[in-house]
């Protein structure tokens, strides 16, 4: 079931002051797969996800699930949570510390007097499904982490939902278990084959997990695509410098070939992806570190090359990250750990003309 | 041993010979035979005291009375809970001045403005509906078991709703949102989900009110008494002050059963407030919860709550200030109006017993609340900085003080006096007071020194060596703030005295609210509503004196 979202906003008043949470939002989420709204801390993810669920009231806008407006502020239309018929697993998954773990994940079957044997089939199948047979009886706050997290899945999953939502429900996990809960996560989810909304932060995780991800800043929606669109192709600066890091550089438009457009740059002329820009117009050049490669001494492609005296090399494990300086500007470069370069070689690299983005200033 | 270890023992020896000794002089004298304590052992005192044919109808008096006022409060806290915590409502700093006021306006005053309302002869709202309807007889009778209910539980409400207000604020909301997600109405929410969850809180509550109406006396003698309805705490009273069969013996014989259950219900009061602690999940979204639009139900639930703050302070002064002015009970009229003077207001100010009373009072207030509170500052400081076993001891001793009905513990302590010169002299009441309030004031310490302790070990290691400073900017304003509130707590509680007092105040050393309960007792209304409305000028001038102070002082 798709969620459509048409000029969505919602402002909160503190302090004499009005935050614009979220500002004029249009968005829909596609049926049936994972859509990540991903963006920095404060951006109104939180607050766009619980508008949907109906736990807060947006001070304009519509918003649409499948067939049915749940909300439109014109038309007087709010549906209560509670009739959305939607799932939600909580940043704190929000398990409840006086039930155990068969009530917890029974609970909204038993909200709705499904018969109990019903229920305890259900139940048993979840169960299984997340792994977490035998626990039923355990008491919701004596188990771990991890499987506080797999009952608030199990308890979104049991009444099978058509949208299911997600708050950050990794954050709270360790850095080992969170990445193995994500590829549960998305395996449970591609065999259900239901909607999701997924809210994160953190960009690994959006790129790893979504089919859709669609990038926030400020209470508006920047820029909507694939994880490969959003990481290769984007046009826009700032997702470009929040999804992994980019160097920026500023540029003039030089001259349009049929699939490259050319550029002046703060550090020489480049070779760059097609983009419709006017000529002499101001753009920004991003460049990724990781796409920055060494030149081999029989190179003879076509990609730019750049000449630059390393500045600092850190080694952090797989690789060895540190600047480059070519005159006064740096660059962040990203190169592979066993290299033997040091402070102050000066050194030729390539960078491959797709892997040159250009962004409107 | 080293110095501090010395310490904690001395003030252990101190704390235990407060709590401890009055308790054995109970036990010893509800097994002796004769008048002291001293005397051959006997079971005849507990066989007298529960072979007694009253004692099944007092009871079953004190449990319908204890359950159904602990019932009323508590059930009217989550109601004001919840109101403040989840809901629009306006005007929340009402909910403050609630959970406050009780301070001010002592428990046997609140009593008798209830009696002077609802007594069946002359009770003013009695006569009002009387009149209004031409009804012959009065539609009310506060001297039952329904009335002592009433007024008991709003009594108590406040205390309640300081143990569940709390709970309910640092409730995770989001364990009510994935309920509402889940399909779960908002009453549905409430029932599965967020009673459940603050069940500990909720039951901690209801407890402490149990152990509170056990150990009342004002409204079971002002009220209760008249209406010929006992409870323990009166039966006790009776056994000891009234007609010619007075029987320590037997009085302890009972209060020793009433002590047990108190200590008992005490103790699981305790392991319940740990267990709330526990549910007690902050939620990561650091902005107040979305609250419940009441909607429609806005008004007719602020109006509740007007009528609540109305009853719990308005009505008490205002009836006492009209029955202070009036000749007799009559309905408020311009004939009234134009027949008030201050005839019993002078002759209260010439009385010499509610002058000494007066005096009485107001010193062991001051006085008495100073050296309780310097007590504390040394036991808090051991409980929480020094953590031995010994300290130990002394928390669960100062915390057990708690549970103590002031009367049964008066029988200990008059007891343990009886010997001594200080029988009957208003020294008694200052060590009787200090025993049993001082975890009054060593509740609010101990949280201020649990806060110090950190602060000052941060500061110490971060800057080094400047004691001075650190004692100045940083132990002497976090401990102010302690300091004040127990204080306050105490002095207000020393004023207002009575149920201890009823049992060691003797010709000499009377104190305010005895003299307001003989008044009662000889239904001298006017002169006790004078000297009540005195009381009350002089408690709620003490708490704005000293909070005035201790926010000066406040670097
Ligand atoms: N109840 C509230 N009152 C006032 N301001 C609020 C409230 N809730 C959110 N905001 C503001 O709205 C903006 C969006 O908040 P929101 O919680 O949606 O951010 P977020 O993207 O989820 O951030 P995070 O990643 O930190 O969870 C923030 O600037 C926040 O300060
Ligand atoms: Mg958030």
């Amino acid at each position: 079931m798709e969620i459509q979202i048409k000029e969505l906003s919602k402002y909160y008043y503190t302090d004499g002051k009005i935050i614009k949470a979220l500002d004029n939002i249009n968005i829909k989420i596609p049926g049936k797969r994972i859509c990540t709204l991903l963006g920095p801390s404060g951006c109104g993810k939180t607050t766009l996800l619980r508008c949907i669920v109906g736990l807060e009231k947006p001070d304009s806008g519509e918003i649409k699930i499948g067939d049915e407006v749940v909300w439109c502020n014109k038309k007087g239309i709010n549906i209560p949570t509670e009739k959305r018929g939607l799932a939600m697993v909580f940043q704190t998954y929000a398990i409840w510390p006086h039930m155990n773990v068969y009530n917890n994940i029974a609970y909204p079957l038993q909200i709705k007097n499904f018969p109990k044997e019903e229920i305890y089939k259900r139940v048993k199948k979840i169960l299984n499904f997340v792994k977490l047979d035998g626990f039923e009886k355990r008491l919701a706050t004596n188990i771990s982490g991890g499987q506080q997290q797999r009952v608030a899945l199990a308890r979104a999953l049991i009444a099978e939902p058509k949208v299911i939502l997600f708050d950050e429900p990794l954050s709270n996990l360790d850095a080992k278990l969170r990445e193995e809960t994500r590829k549960e996560l998305r395996n449970f989810l591609s065999e259900l084959k239901i909607t999701a909304a997924y809210v994160t932060h953190d960009q690994i995780e959006a790129l790893a997990l979504s089919d859709v991800i669609a990038v926030m800043n400020s209470g508006y929606i920047v820029e909507v695509g694939s994880p490969r669109q959003i990481y290769f192709n984007t046009t826009h600066q700032f997702v470009a410098d929040f999804i992994g890091r980019a160097n920026l550089i500023k540029a003039i438009v030089k001259s349009q070939k049929k699939d490259k457009t050319i550029v002046d740059s703060e550090i020489g002329t480049f070779i760059c992806q097609k983009r419709d820009f006017p000529v002499e117009s101001k753009v920004i050049l991003c460049i990724r570190p990781e796409f920055i490669y060494l030149k081999e001494d029989n190179y003879s492609g076509e990609g730019n090359i750049i000449t630059g005296i390393i500045e600092n090399l850190v080694f952090v494990g797989e690789t060895c990250e540190g600047e480059m300086s070519i005159g006064n500007k740096r660059l962040m470069i990203k190169i592979e750990s066993e290299s033997s370069l040091k402070k102050g070689d000066v050194v030729n690299f390539v960078v491959s003309s797709d892997h040159c983005l250009l962004v409107s200033d | 041993m080293n110095s501090s270890s010395r310490n904690t023992v001395i003030l252990l020896v101190i704390v235990g010979f407060l709590t401890v000794s009055p308790v054995i002089m109970l036990l010893f004298g509800s097994f002796s035979r004769g008048l002291s304590v001293s005397g051959a052992f006997t079971l005849d005192k507990y066989i007298a005291a529960y072979t007694d044919p009253d004692l099944g109808e007092i009871i079953n008096n004190t449990v319908i009375f204890v359950f159904g006022s602990s019932l009323l409060a508590t059930l009217l806290a989550l109601f004001l809970s919840y109101l403040n915590n989840r809901t629009d409502i306006t005007w929340k700093f009402l909910f403050r001045i609630i959970s406050i006021t009780p301070m001010m306006i002592p428990h046997i005053l609140f009593s008798v403005s209830w009696v002077l309302l609802l007594n069946p002869s002359n009770g003013i709202f009695n006569l009002i509906l009387k009149q209004l309807f031409g009804l012959k007889n009065s539609l009310f009778n506060i001297y039952s078991l329904g009335g002592m209910i009433l007024v008991e539980g709003l009594l108590d409400m406040p205390i309640a709703y300081l143990i569940i207000a709390p709970a309910m604020a640092s409730f995770d909301v989001n364990l009510e949102e994935s309920s509402r997600v889940c399909g779960a109405n908002t009453l549905q929410t409430l029932i599965r989900i967020t009673l459940p969850v603050l069940r500990p809180a909720i039951l901690a509550a209801f407890i402490l009110c149990i152990v509170r109406c056990m150990a009342s006396f004002a409204v079971p003698s002002v009220i209760g008494m008249p209406g010929r309805i006992y409870v323990l705490a009166t039966h006790i009273y009776r056994t000891i002050s009234i007609g010619f069969a007075i029987d320590y013996g037997k009085a302890a014989a009972i209060g020793m059963s009433v002590l047990v259950i108190s200590v008992i219900l005490i103790i699981i009061y305790r392991y319940l407030t740990a267990e709330s602690e526990k549910y007690v999940t902050i939620s990561s979204r650091g902005y107040r919860p979305a609250v419940i639009e009441l909607k429609r139900a806005k008004v007719p639930l602020f109006f509740v709550l007007g009528l609540l703050l109305f009853i719990l302070i308005v009505l008490p002064v205002l009836v006492l200030v009209y029955t202070s002015l009036v000749p007799y009970s009559m309905i408020p009229s311009s004939r009234a109006l134009s027949m008030m003077n201050l005839n019993h207001w002078r002759e209260v100010l010439k009385d010499p017993i509610s002058i000494l009373s007066l005096k009485n009072s107001i010193f062991l207030g001051i006085f008495g609340a100073t050296i309780g509170i310097i007590l504390s500052i040394f036991v808090a400081y051991t409980i929480v900085r020094i953590k031995t076993r010994t300290s130990g001891i002394l928390e669960s001793l100062s915390f057990l003080s708690f549970s103590f009905p002031g009367i049964v513990i008066g029988v200990g302590f008059m007891w343990f006096f009886v010997r001594t010169p200080i029988y009957a002299t208003i020294w008694a009441l200052l060590i009787g007071y200090i025993a049993t309030y001082i975890p009054y004031g060593i509740r609010p310490l101990s949280s201020a020194f649990i806060q110090i302790h950190k602060h000052l070990e941060e500061s110490s290691r971060v800057f080094g060596a400047k004691p001075l400073t650190t004692m100045r900017r940083i132990i002497v304003p976090l401990l102010i703030p302690g300091i004040t509130s127990g204080w306050i707590l105490m002095a207000t509680m020393f004023l207002r005295e009575l149920s201890l007092s009823v049992v060691l105040a003797r010709p000499g050393s009377e104190v305010m609210a005895v003299q307001i309960l003989r008044f009662a007792s000889d239904g001298l209304w006017g002169r006790l509503s004078a000297l009540g409305i005195i009381m009350i000028v002089i408690s709620t001038s003490l708490v704005a004196l000293v909070t005035f102070i201790g926010i000066k002082l406040k670097p």
